[in-house]
């Protein structure tokens, strides 16, 4: 949608201002997206009587929507400082993963560069930096996606801190689609051969199955099972 | 004891996002690892979803008449035709809260 921006001819200079732009303009309907889990995570940090100060810490040190929200929970329920780390640590192992496919994009960047977009790295960011390959891989653009999402993330949480709980059903209105749709969007174009559709298929069922069995590890598990099917069609594909 | 909760998982989630960056990882992707991981993306993606889609309020709706599924075929069906992934995403969540409204 952006692509004939892309190819525009640039002045030397503002190539890394645009290339910011562009990637702050490309983030903004999942930055919106996420508004509902923001709220949440704010006025959820209250109810459970932290400080304004813990719960907006939470989502600027942490910055991990999934786990700031089970670790509110947790709190509440009076659970220990180790089960609530050791419940993030299997929560967002799926950060490994985003790790390790950027590796040959991120990591022969210098380390303030491998630090900040290392700290940005989130399913988002993933979803819309890993659609290049390393060679067209910009860090500026992936700079301005990871920025902007994270000040949209601090600010929808501050919002949901000073509304408290004053939003009735937060949780319940339906906002959440919204992640549904953008990654429909996204994942929709790239399903071209039947390994990709497996892939699909089986991560689709597999999330669901373990999400039922309530793993800590759903997601992840899923994605690597579908990741995996994915794979193995590929190489059989090749075979017969 | 809260701030220490903070930074501790702060530490635990920034260690798991940049463990795979740091280039002294003595580690080389091999032509097979690099084919796995480029199912990173449909393979997560679909992952979160699916959760949100089939298990709103936490608890299965496997009904045809779910309004996410019927969103989330609209929204597929939508970028399909159109090749729009923006226009895809809003005309699927109006029609997800249509949707929403008539069936509940």
């Amino acid at each position: 949608m952006l692509a004939c921006l892309v190819q525009m001819p640039i002045p030397m200079p503002s190539i890394a201002r645009h290339a910011f732009l562009q990637g702050a303009i490309a983030i903004l309907p999942l930055s919106l997206a996420v508004a509902p889990w923001g709220l949440l995570a704010g006025s959820m940090a209250i109810a459970a009587n932290l400080s304004a100060w813990e719960g907006q810490g939470l989502s600027a040190i942490v910055f991990a929507g999934a786990a700031q929200l089970v670790a509110i929970g947790m709190l509440k329920s009076g659970a220990s400082l180790a089960s609530i780390l050791l419940t993030t640590l299997l929560l967002t192992s799926q950060h490994l993963l985003y790790g390790l496919s950027m590796r040959p994009a991120l990591s022969p960047l210098p380390l303030r560069w491998r630090l900040g977009l290392g700290f940005l790295l989130t399913d988002e960011f993933f979803a819309l930096t890993s659609r290049h390959d390393h060679q067209h891989f910009n860090r500026w653009y992936a700079l301005g996606i990871g920025f902007t999402f994270y000040v949209a993330w601090n600010l929808f949480t501050w919002a949901g801190i000073v509304l408290g709980k004053s939003i009735p059903h937060l949780d319940q209105l339906g906002l959440d689609f919204s992640i549904v749709a953008t990654f429909v969007a996204l994942i929709t174009p790239l399903v071209r051969n039947l390994p990709t559709l497996a892939c699909v298929a089986v991560s689709l069922g597999a999330s669901v199955l373990f999400s039922h069995w309530h793993w800590e590890t759903a997601l992840v598990s899923a994605g690597l099972l579908g990741m995996g099917t994915g794979f193995a069609c590929q190489k059989l594909g090749r075979v017969v | 004891m809260t701030w220490l909760l903070i930074i501790g998982m702060g530490v635990v989630v920034f260690l798991n996002r940049y463990a795979f960056l740091e280039p002294r990882l003595p580690l080389r992707l091999s032509a097979n690892a690099r084919q796995f991981l480029g199912f990173a993306v449909p393979g997560m993606l679909t992952a979160i979803c699916g959760p949100i889609i089939f298990m709103p309020a936490h608890t299965l709706n496997l009904q045809p008449l779910n309004p996410y599924l019927l969103g989330a075929v609209v929204a597929a069906a939508l970028v399909r035709l159109t090749r729009n992934v923006m226009l895809s995403m809003l005309l699927s969540m109006l029609i997800f809260f249509v949707l929403r409204s008539v069936l509940s």
